[in-house]
């Protein structure tokens, strides 16, 4: 039959190294310590940064909650002023969790439900159509009117409608207490279901964080999905945001200098320089593991790209002065300050490159929301 | 007629006067046998990379999904075929290599599958992967060889057409095809940055300390130098060792576990590994692959003495596509600057995974009146745009769409300048072009770019 000694040569070459592989891994043992611990550094940031992150955010809307029930019960100035720092509050601290939109929170598509940014591939540059971070007022009050929605609706128009660009406008929108006036058991029905439905995606989240840590933690690859893929992906996205909707769009960056100031983030209650610091401090904090030594930026000085890390840090704190320096309202600023967000807009292209390019290639992370076969 | 035992003109037989012995020898017979071995593997390998590829949604995130696609030069009329067009064309792809296993209605499987697949390749220049074109290559000269002339469903149906012998060239050129692929990704691996800095090793080795037992000496700079260096010698030697009889069965265990590991250790370079073990099979002789193939279904036993004869061997042609094989991968020396920043002759050059590119990419689209930023992702998917930061001719391609694209927004003659930051194996970014240059103005040739700014090495 077969005459084997072809199989056999083949076989004991397999043999011979799988046998090298065992016998190095025995005679090695632990006396090789780590160079940079990666499981540390994903507990680190799941203990200490996201799980808490969410947390905060979950009281923070629980303290919203109450504010908006005691505003929809009787909406008066008094009322709406401390919804609005309740409010303003939550949405700060949403603006910390954005880079770590992956897993459970993906799940639930956080992001678009709680705080929609228009996605990327949109052209901004018509005034009627929904980008960025647009509020959707004309869906808002027809969901009120008719009494028929569905939050969990996978569409713009929804998206549009919900969240804190909803609340933003419900809240604190062109005659937002007069408004409770008519239809008014339909309007705080609607608000209601708003806030309940945001803070049910942020508990859910925060249940699931309880078994999804521990797959977090052990996943130490790079490869697209992973832990460490997706912060350094959620960062170079948040970045994106930051030069796009959060700025240089309004901006006019894309609308030969048409400025589009309703489209700024939080508009109604103008702070979306304040959110956008927020944002920027939160990236840093992210990128730093929260200066607890177990950091990306840990792992880039362990990966001897200790130049390329002290320049990420710089410019992380150069975008911050920069946006600092742009007065809120970004809506009036964009024409009254051009010169101040110009400025910044450029400080954040560095920061974006700096991340999506070096960054993620010193890191061994693909830019790239997908996966795909490589050469 | 006696089948010979000599092995085509890969053997070490005749070292001396090889020229005259080398034609003589691709004319002499041997067993079909490597050839089925061969067909089968294949058609199973591609019948499998298919679905997969079909199971994983690529088909629309790469074909259906972008509105743009990077088209190759001469192909610019190659078109997606919308969403059912593309399935469909999958579909029928898929079927041709089940029936290049089979070995029923061989020819035309073959010719479908080398148009078909061909026709996906040629519609996107990012999804382009060597072992794609190497996958192509194969699919082509595989119409020419005779490997249905056994143990397949068109000789069940037409028994006379059954042969046990074919010319020695129909496996040499298989062979030959796969050398070129080994022997120029080692060549391309001798080069300052592979060898001298371990580049990228140094950069991906550390991103694969999760693996068991190797895991913990990813961190080490030496484990970067041995994984180049034994890459290196691996790709440059591995073939003669596979045709020396004597060490071939060594040899094949090495292919076996060096595709092993690489496909442990870069899960992202997909069915590659898979591709070139089953492939490597070619070099086994006829003996091996007839005791293989007793173990068949349905194996017919009976031997005869009958050879499959071409009505005329294609000597030209075969030295013609072997003069294009040997030279293709070699059009890089006529281009100045530094292969692995400008790219100009990189592509069907066997370069597997030789280096660790990354970049971003701002465009500014421009008229009297107007200055626009523009919105990648508005055009883009984010692997496209991935492809297109770091390759010059992929900027100038979308640059005209650009320029196209803003005309019929209102534009006058738009002028469309790129600001452009590559980093390449580790090293810091760099301005990549030139942003002065009205990339709307630069023509797509096959010339040097000279609006891509020279490449200059720093210091980490």
């Amino acid at each position: 039959m077969f005459k084997s000694g072809h199989v056999k040569k083949i076989i004991f070459v397999l043999a011979v190294a799988v046998f090298c592989a065992c016998s190095k891994s025995s005679d090695k043992g632990g006396e090789t310590p780590d160079a940079f611990d990666k499981t540390a550094m994903l507990t680190n940031y799941a203990d200490n940064l996201i799980i808490p992150g969410y947390t905060a955010l979950q009281q923070k809307l629980q303290v919203l909650q109450t504010a908006s029930d005691a505003f929809l019960a009787a909406p008066t100035i008094a009322t709406q002023a401390t919804l609005k720092t309740a409010y303003i509050d939550a949405q700060l601290q949403y603006e910390r969790i954005t880079s770590f939109h992956f897993g459970p929170a993906e799940v639930v598509l956080l992001d678009v439900f709680a705080n929609f940014s228009g996605n990327l591939n949109y052209n901004f540059n018509t005034a009627g159509e929904l980008t960025g971070f647009s509020i959707d007022s004309v869906n808002i009050e027809k969901n009120i009117s008719t009494g028929t929605y569905n939050l969990a609706t996978m569409d713009r128009a929804s998206f549009y409608s919900q969240g804190f660009p909803a609340l933003n406008y419900l809240y604190f929108g062109p005659n937002a207490i007069a408004k409770f006036g008519t239809n008014t058991a339909a309007r705080v029905k609607y608000v209601k279901d708003v806030v309940t439905r945001l803070k049910g995606l942020t508990d859910g989240i925060i249940t699931s964080w309880g078994t999804y840590r521990a797959e977090f933690i052990s996943n130490t690859k790079t490869n697209s999905g992973s832990p460490i893929a997706n912060m350094v992906n959620q960062m170079a996205y948040q970045m994106d945001l930051l030069k796009g909707p959060r700025t240089g769009w309004p901006f006019g960056k894309q609308s030969n200098g048409i400025v589009f100031a309703t489209k700024v983030e939080a508009y109604f209650t103008g702070n979306s320089v304040a959110l956008a610091v927020e944002n920027i401090n939160a990236l840093k904090k992210t990128y730093t593991g929260g200066g607890s030594g177990k950091g990306l930026s840990d792992y880039l000085v362990a990966l001897n790209k200790t130049q390329l890390n002290t320049d990420v840090l710089t410019q992380f704190d150069l975008v911050s002065t920069k946006l600092s320096a742009i007065p809120d309202p970004l809506s009036t600023s964009l024409t009254t300050q051009a010169a101040a967000v110009e400025a910044a807009y450029k400080e954040i292209q560095k920061l974006l490159t700096l991340l999506k390019t070096d960054v993620a290639s010193a890191t061994a992370v693909q830019i790239s929301y997908v996966d795909n076969d490589g050469d | 007629m006696m089948g010979t035992k000599s092995e085509g003109f890969f053997s070490f037989g005749s070292i001396t006067n090889r020229g005259a012995a080398l034609f003589a020898s691709s004319r002499q017979n041997v067993s079909i046998a490597p050839l089925i071995t061969f067909r089968i593997v294949f058609g199973l390998l591609m019948f499998l990379s298919l679905i997969r590829f079909w199971y994983r949604g690529w088909i629309t995130s790469v074909y259906v999904t972008p509105q743009f696609h990077f088209t190759y030069m001469g192909f610019e009329w190659v078109h997606p075929l919308g969403d059912l067009g593309m399935h469909l064309l999958f579909l029928t792809i898929i079927i041709a290599a089940l029936l290049i296993t089979l070995g029923l209605f061989y020819r035309i499987a073959t010719v479908i599958f080398f148009i078909g697949f061909t026709y996906v390749e040629l519609l996107d220049v990012t999804t382009y992967l060597n072992h794609y074109y190497f996958i192509t290559l194969v699919a082509f000269l595989m119409i020419w060889l005779p490997a249905n002339r056994d143990y397949s469903l068109d000789v069940l149906l037409q028994p006379e057409k059954r042969r046990k012998l074919v010319p020695a060239w129909t496996i040499g050129i298989l062979r030959f095809q796969m050398a070129i692929v080994y022997i120029f990704a080692g060549l391309a691996k001798l080069d300052p940055d592979w060898l001298l800095d371990a580049q990228p090793m140094r950069t991906w080795l550390p991103a694969k300390t999760h693996l068991p037992i190797v895991g913990v000496f990813m961190y080490k700079t030496w484990v970067a130098y041995l994984f180049s260096w034994f890459g290196a010698v691996y790709d440059l030697f591995i073939v003669f060792f596979l045709i020396n009889r004597k060490t071939r069965p060594y040899a094949y265990g090495v292919v076996v576990i060096f595709h092993i590991a690489t496909a442990i250790f870069f899960p992202g370079i997909g069915m590659f590994p898979y591709v070139m073990i089953a492939c490597s099979l070619i070099f086994f002789s006829g003996e091996f692959h007839e005791r293989l193939q007793r173990f068949f279904p349905f194996y017919d036993h009976s031997v005869d003495e009958t050879t499959y004869r071409f009505k005329y061997t294609p000597s030209v042609l075969i030295a013609i596509y072997i003069f294009l094989q040997l030279v293709i991968p070699l059009r890089f020396l006529l281009y100045p600057g530094h292969l692995f920043w400008h790219e100009e002759g990189y592509r069907f050059s066997w370069r597997v995974m030789l280096m660790e590119k990354a970049g971003s990419a701002y465009f500014t689209v421009k008229d009297k009146a107007h200055t626009i930023e523009v919105n990648n992702a508005e055009f883009l998917t984010p692997l496209q745009e991935k492809m297109m930061c770091t390759q010059p001719d992929l900027i100038l391609k979308y640059a005209h769409h650009l320029a196209a694209t803003y005309k019929t927004r209102g534009l006058v003659s738009p002028q469309v300048y790129g600001e452009i930051y590559v980093s390449l194996n580790g090293e810091r970014s760099k301005l990549f072009i030139d942003t002065t240059a009205n990339l709307a103005a630069e023509p797509v040739s096959w010339k040097h770019y000279n609006w891509v700014l020279p490449y200059s090495k720093q210091d980490k």
